[in-house]
């Protein structure tokens, strides 16, 4: 196991790597400072770049992406009570009041401190947890694979249930995606209408970039990014003394990481979730309730450390079991795939290196993030200044070319096309576009592993009731759909109780 | 808890309907739109999956025609309630025609010319920047793509009768 850490060790600090963890922690600070774009359009940005890299070196760009955004999106939060990524709207609740205070320094000390307790922390859990995950996944058959899936699309449509019907439009809408070209198993053509080129099917690349990518710019073209002028910044660097007694909040710090890790985790869960049930539990505990949305930096440390130990999170289904838990991982486990490695049970045998090479990876590239923007915080704030319609129309043209290079398919151009105005018109009526994306991803999951345990259990899925994991998993499935139903209903029935009639 | 916003608009009803009808399309066309002369069984065949799906699509479909033929009170054509997006509409369509310049033009010519007019387009009448952010893509994508990574473009359709 040693040899492996080290010589993953060894791997990450190559030139190579890190210039790719350097360059993508950067866009990802960019991209998470500038409220309306977000990690996610940095790395489908990004993407066909990444495919002419070595795997490990792929992933670390696209990984510092990730992390990068979160780290950002606190910046403009504490500043300007605008956040770069939604997750960071909780960091704003403490954060901007005490920059109002004339305690901006404190505050962005905070979010730092935070976002880089939590990242360390994720990435220890993944370390220590992967292997565990992987071992059980490891007698994982198709009905097993196909509980987790279930598990994994239940908790997304969950997690948008106030969107029920949309939602599972969507869902099935990305599962339909995922059905056309040729099927894998018995080579039949499917829904490809009679044309050569619909053959190879929708990738999930230039769907996720037609999404994300154009859907996201052609929205920014019409909304300003920049609300304020107001910037409160006293000196160009952190002030690093303000740091050092932060640390007397290490309890939150580590209560808040762990609650990010688990809720990356879940799948569709999401960063915004981690970041609020860390905030609600660090003012829970805290002897300081009071000061909680008046200005504390503990509720900047809770918030921040709970969405920046999401990736970590978010990898550990992705790397054990091979389902990514949200759109950001699914665009992960593309770069997997081209690259021909296959995440699951096996990953971490069959690639030790690679594993531990991403575990240090993640763990430089939360040190990187945090050293880039407390020794460049004046000009990282200054980026929100920049026009958004600028950066709109530029990110278009950036993502149509680098669509088209990843294949050199100009039909992968018009598909991100097509899927920009579907995003920008599901971005606008708020419809949960990322139950589209997880059906495009787990699709070919849950398909594949459909007919496997139809065929085992002869035409039946019986055969889902005698397996005890799968068992466990199902009635998992089902407290997730009937534990929040029940919540919901005695909300609504106090809701009831204490209007006036 | 039900959105009121969005419960007034006919917009989503009409989305969701029009999602619904486009999968039931699929479902009662998916006999000749999937090959399935193999001689699996229909549970371990090709249409098992595409055919759950698209019944999901249908009777997730349901509530949005029933709203769509039935109309609550107060519900109107919007699409957020912020009007017509005029400006990403032109934005679309020159992104349509950069698509096109792409084939036709090539990547030298389409890029900068779809960049200045989306520029113009969302009033940017800054003249450095007009040419600048145009020429500094341009050159990216050039560098990063044609010279970086050597992926191939197709000759410009304009220039194919001069190339002998």
């Amino acid at each position: 196991m040693f040899e492996h850490l080290f010589a993953g060790f060894t791997a990450a600090f190559t030139l190579g790597n890190l210039a790719a963890l350097f360059a993508g922690s950067l866009v990802g600070i960019v991209v998470g400072i500038l409220p309306g774009l977000g990690p996610m359009v940095g790395m489908v940005v990004l993407l066909p770049f990444s495919f002419s890299f070595a795997p490990e070196i792929a992933l670390s760009l696209l990984l510092g992406v990730f992390c990068g955004g979160y780290f950002g999106g606190g910046i403009p939060a504490v500043l300007m009570r605008m956040p770069g990524v939604p997750s960071s709207l909780i960091t704003s609740f403490d954060g901007y009041p005490l920059t109002q205070q004339g305690q901006a320094q404190t505050a962005l000390s905070a979010t730092l401190l935070g976002s880089l307790g939590g990242g360390v922390i994720s990435v220890a859990v993944l370390v220590f947890l992967a292997p565990i995950l992987a071992h059980v996944a490891a007698s994982f058959g198709p009905p097993e694979y196909l509980a987790a899936g279930t598990f994994g699309v239940v908790l997304v449509i969950m997690a948008f249930r106030n969107r029920l019907f949309e939602g599972l439009l969507l869902l099935g809408l990305g599962f339909w995606f995922s059905t056309v070209g040729i099927d894998g198993a018995t080579l039949s053509q499917r829904f490809t209408f009679g044309t050569l080129v619909i053959q190879n099917g929708l990738d999930i690349v230039p769907i996720c970039l037609g999404l994300f990518g154009v859907g996201q710019t052609l929205l920014l073209v019409e909304r300003k990014i920049l609300q304020t002028q107001e910037m409160h910044l006293s000196r160009s660097t952190l002030d690093f003394s303000k740091l050092i007694p932060l640390f007397r909040y290490w309890k939150t710090l580590i209560r808040s990481g762990l609650i990010g890790t688990l809720i990356g985790l879940l799948p569709g869960t999401g960063s915004i979730l981690a970041s609020f049930m860390s905030y609600d539990a660090a003012k829970r505990f805290s002897p300081e309730k009071h000061l909680f949305g008046k200005g504390t930096p503990e509720g900047c440390i809770a918030s921040e450390a709970g969405n920046n130990a999401v990736p970590a999170g978010a990898m550990i289904p992705l790397l054990t079991l091979g389902i990514p838990g949200d759109a950001i991982s699914a665009v992960l486990l593309g770069v997997f795939t081209i690259n021909g490695i296959y995440p699951g049970p096996l990953l971490l045998v069959k690639e030790p290196v690679l594993i531990n090479t991403l575990y240090w990876s993640m763990l430089l590239i939360n040190i990187v993030c945090f050293g880039m923007l407390a020794l460049w915080l004046r000009p990282f704030s200054l980026i929100v200044k920049v026009p958004g319609k600028l950066l709109a129309v530029s990110i278009m043209a950036v993502s149509i070319v680098g669509i088209y290079a990843v294949n050199t398919r100009m039909f992968d151009a018009c598909v991100a096309v097509v899927m920009g105005v579907l995003g920008y018109i599901l971005l606008r009526m708020e419809w949960p576009i990322v139950n589209l994306v997880m059906g495009v991803v787990l699709g070919d999951i849950m398909e594949n592993r459909l007919r496997q345990t139809l065929s085992l259990g002869d035409g039946g899925l019986g055969i889902l009731f005698e397996r005890p994991i799968t068992l466990f998993i199902l009635i998992g499935t089902l407290l997730v759909i009937v534990v929040p139903l029940i919540m919901d209903y005695r909300k609504a029935r106090r809701l009831a109780e204490s209007s006036p009639p | 808890m039900p959105d009121i916003k969005r419960l007034s608009s006919r917009t989503h009803d009409l989305l969701g309907a029009a999602l619904g009808l486009f999968a039931l399309v699929m479902l009662i066309s998916s006999p000749w739109q999937v090959d399935t002369t193999g001689p699996d069984p229909f549970y371990k065949g090709p249409l098992i999956f595409p055919l759950s799906v698209l019944s999901m699509m249908i009777l997730a479909s349901l509530p949005f025609w029933r709203r769509l033929l039935m109309p609550p009170p107060g519900a109107r054509w919007h699409l957020d309630g912020q009007g017509v997006p005029w400006r990403t509409l032109k934005v679309l369509g020159l992104l349509t025609f950069f698509l096109a310049g792409l084939v036709g033009v090539g990547l030298e010519i389409a890029t900068p010319g779809f960049l200045l007019a989306a520029l113009w387009v969302v009033e940017e009448r800054s003249k450095v920047r007009l040419v600048m952010i145009p020429v500094c893509v341009t050159l990216v994508l050039w560098i990063f793509f044609k010279w970086l990574l050597d992926v191939w473009f197709p000759m410009p359709l304009l220039f194919v009768p001069f190339s002998g």
